[in-house]
């Protein structure tokens, strides 16, 4: 049986008893619980981490708190998420990350970035301890010509998802946790642009990052969002699925739906991250263009399927189907590629039929 | 990711290989390991030795020397433009004010410490002539590893790296892992401000320690022994290789013993983030649970020993338990105590654990000037004042007085050293070698840091918080080091209240 679905240990979460799998990480079941523990560093596709010290809780057994994003529950445990303990080493340490990030003026609160701030959230709803002096540490950024991720080191809290992400997801490795200490950031070899890098712009890293230290570079001055509008990714035919960020109908960003929620599980490419420029394009075509001695006019799509077909079928006519050839594209999605051949061996007949995804 | 078969832990040897961290050598490493370039950076950019090649002479800013004058010597270096960095303790406090050149020489024109006069009476003798007869291992083989491990139990041995953890408990839990490949680590990777015992065991007697190693390695059933020797202790690391080629094949011929330097990263004192430099990473620790004994390095059970610990094991196996015990007062065996700062003759003395301060300073030629506060066990130890001289220097006693042993490395201060600048020093260590992980520790040093420089600096009120602070570093932090690193100042505050505004 597997023992990922074999629920055969018993854990008593804030008083809740609850089955888990043995060896199951205490965060998923302390959610199946009910209780709500706080977190930076984990994503449920990375390996855990503990380092933001976020989760912390009381197990029984364990004089000193432990993380439950990386606690493996045994039978019988008890564990608090909830005590005056808990509570002020939440506070304090949420102090301490305001001591080290970037703080609004006006607010007083860390600065909201990209589509949104974790460290923000968790502020404004455990409220902080003591009003700590910043410590302003300068931390390592680089100089990055790269058109699509920015990183800014100064609201960075080193938690390595985007590291963790990059080599456990991707297997890029493109970035890495530098230099050690308040010193700490995120670096490439030798601090080089992404685009010198072995780095895909996949974005990944964007999509990890709690605090918005790493955001589309295209959408740093963006506008917040009117409404999100689920779409699917058409670059190929994977069907990723697509949020995009429209204000005034225009897209400001697109981001990925959360890990676990759709196929492509949080995940998405260069190009079905970034690529959205041509909607609002002035070059986009936008009705079908029959080219009429050497110059381009607009037409109708029954005017336009009309003169191709016209056109092959006076190639078939003149020199046999088979000098005919039909590819169709990676964006295609297996129906249309039936169709495509089908057009090819039953509407034309000549087997002179491409994927370009093929080879 | 890195590729399969990548050789990742040749990353740090062939880092030093290529003369530190330059433009193209990650590329260069990534190449030859197949760990990816990326990757490499990161890991070069943790440890100081690789990370800042050019670094010229460095100076020690460890407690010791800073009292005894390095500003003096960093002033003197700066008028004559030589270049130079402020590193972390180097552990030569018996030679302070202590520097090192670029090859990681020394460079102190003070003499070395002085050592407890011979006797054979002593169970590690450091003045006494080291022997390569390794008379405890013929006996190992006579007597067998359960034997051999009740007198490690009955011996009461506790780890002398800073935890005082039953050894032979660690021991046990090693020989009683499933079969299957498992290591040695010895710990030398000595770093904690104040402490150079385990230096002067291996550069007087490296044989000592190798036998205890083998002894360690027979009863975990390893066949391959790592000793990891803090790179700026090249004469130690060499006194290691010249005993290890006089021992010949009374250890080749069953044990792999790999040598391996440190890079300059105090952390990897602590077990796991050791681990993780041994197999070419960052020296970060590990989350624990699971503990090194089931697994260690290279994902197999690992037992891990400090060098002094491994010291006592030959003269326990071949004199016994109960007499190991009995060098002790009031807790079992003698210990290495490192001392230093404003006593006459800083050195290394072996006496039975559960000496007080005064006894040891004795040994030591007595207090230079009127003595006010004192560093039981390294920066981790905070400070005590004068009133526990007589407290016993245990792990127990020392303890319940809200410090620890530690390792043992002691510090006198006498009353020309102002706290708040004694604090401030240990303070600066912490945040010089937080590995940054966790965020009570990256964060929470820094703050501790700057708090106390603002008090320096004439805001009274700069400390109203370090309480707070240091509550969460101890409470929230990953590791021992993030754990205690606002001890230096807590400590001073609590003893010394008049100095902080009290």
């Amino acid at each position: 049986m597997n023992a990922k679905t074999q629920n055969n240990v018993l854990v008593t979460v804030d008083g809740t008893k609850v089955d888990a799998a043995p060896g199951e990480l205490l965060i998923h079941v302390a959610a199946r619980a009910g209780a709500d523990v706080p977190t930076l560093c984990h994503d449920p596709r990375l390996d855990p981490m503990g380092s933001c010290r976020m989760c912390l809780v009381e197990i029984s057994g364990q004089r000193r708190l432990q993380p439950a994003c990386a606690w493996r529950v045994t039978d019988g445990m008890e564990v608090t998420t909830e005590s005056g303990r808990i509570e002020r080493h939440r506070q304090t340490l949420l102090s301490m990350y305001m001591a080290d990030h970037a703080i609004d003026e006006e607010t007083k609160l860390p600065k909201q970035r990209g589509v949104g701030n974790e460290l923000l959230d968790l502020v404004l709803k455990h409220g902080t301890g003591p009003e700590l002096h910043h410590i302003g540490t300068p931390r390592e950024g680089r100089e990055d010509n790269n058109p699509y991720i920015h990183f800014d080191p100064e609201a960075c809290i080193a938690c390595a998802r985007c590291v963790r992400y990059c080599d456990e997801v991707e297997a890029v490795s493109a970035i890495t946790l530098a230099g050690r200490g308040a010193k700490t950031t995120i670096a490439t070899a030798d601090q080089i642009g992404l685009l010198d890098s072995t780095c895909e712009m996949c974005g990944g890293c964007i999509d990890t990052c709690p605090t918005g230290a790493m955001t589309e570079k295209p959408s740093l001055n963006a506008p917040e969002p009117e409404k999100i509008v689920r779409s699917t990714c058409n670059f190929c035919g994977v069907g990723c699925q697509l949020d995009l960020h429209v204000k005034d109908d225009e897209v400001v960003r697109i981001t990925s739906p959360e890990p676990g929620t759709t196929l492509n599980d949080g995940n998405l490419c260069i190009k079905g991250r970034f690529s959205y420029e041509f909607i609002h394009h002035e070059d986009r075509l936008t009705t079908p263009m029959i080219r009429r001695d050497g110059v381009l006019e607009p037409a109708s799509w029954d005017e336009a399927i009309e003169y191709a077909a016209k056109g092959l079928m006076g190639v078939r006519d003149r020199h046999g189907a088979d000098a005919l050839g039909f590819v169709s594209s990676s964006r295609c999605t297996g129906e249309e590629n039936y169709l495509v051949q089908k057009l090819s061996r039953a509407a034309f007949g000549t087997n002179n039929c491409h994927q370009c995804a093929a080879t | 990711m890195e590729k399969t078969g990548a050789q990742r832990s040749r990353v740090l040897e062939l880092l030093e290989h290529y003369g530190g961290l330059k433009p193209g050598v990650a590329e260069q490493i990534s190449r030859e390991t197949g760990v990816p370039a990326a990757d490499v950076y990161g890991v070069a950019t943790f440890y100081t030795l690789v990370s800042r090649p050019d670094a010229g002479v460095r100076v020690c800013q460890g407690l010791t020397c800073k009292m005894k004058g390095s500003d003096d010597l960093v002033a003197e270096l700066e008028a004559r433009e030589v270049k130079h960095e402020q590193v972390s303790c180097l552990g030569q406090c018996d030679r302070a004010p202590a520097a090192i050149d670029e090859k990681l020489f020394p460079l102190s024109i003070t003499p070395p410490g002085d050592l407890t006069p011979d006797n054979t009476e002593l169970p590690m003798n450091l003045a006494g002539k080291d022997s390569s007869e390794y008379a405890a291992l013929a006996k190992f083989h006579e007597v067998g590893a359960e034997a051999v491990l009740d007198a490690i139990d009955s011996s009461g041995l506790q780890g002398r790296g800073g935890a005082g953890f039953p050894a032979a408990f660690k021991w046990r839990a090693v020989r009683n892992q499933p079969s299957g490949p498992r290591y040695v680590v010895v710990n030398a990777d000595e770093s904690e401000p104040g402490t150079f015992k385990d230096r002067m065991v291996m550069e007087r007697r490296p044989h000592l320690m190798l036998e205890g190693m083998a002894i360690a390695a027979k009863v975990a059933g390893a066949d391959v022994a790592y000793i990891y020797v803090r790179g700026e202790y090249q004469e130690a690391k060499r006194s290691m290789e010249r005993a290890l080629e006089e021992a010949g094949e009374a250890l080749s011929s069953w044990l792999d013993v790999r040598i391996v330097e440190g890079h300059g990263a105090y952390i990897c004192g602590e077990e796991t983030a050791l681990l993780e430099a041994l197999e070419g990473r960052r020296g970060m620790p590990r989350l624990k649970p699971p503990y090194p004994t089931e697994q260690g390095l290279f994902g197999k059970p690992t037992l891990m020993n400090n060098v002094e610990t491994l010291a006592c094991v030959p003269s326990i196996v071949l004199r016994g338990g109960e007499w190991f015990k009995a060098q002790g007062r009031t807790e079992a065996g003698s210990k290495l105590f490192s001392i230093s700062g404003h006593v006459a003759r800083p050195g290394v003395y072996e006496l039975p654990l559960g000496v007080t301060l005064d006894e040891l300073v004795e040994a030591a030629g007595g207090y230079i000037g009127t003595p006010i506060a004192f560093s039981p066990g390294g920066a981790s130890a905070g400070f005590l004042p004068m009133s526990f001289r007589e407290t016993p220097l245990d792990f127990k006693s020392l303890q319940a007085a809200g410090s620890m042993m530690g390792s043992s490395g002691l510090v006198v201060l006498n009353d020309t050293i102002p706290m708040t600048k004694a604090a401030l020093w240990g303070l600066i260590f912490f945040e010089d070698e937080s590995c940054g992980q966790c965020t009570p520790c990256r964060v929470g040093c820094k703050v501790q840091r700057h708090a106390l420089e603002r008090f320096i600096g004439g805001d009274k009120d700069a400390l109203s918080h370090a309480g707070d602070v240091a509550w969460e570093m101890e409470e929230g932090s990953i590791c021992g080091l993030g754990q205690v690193a606002s001890w230096p100042l807590t400590t001073a505050m609590k003893h010394f209240p008049k100095d902080f505004g009290g």
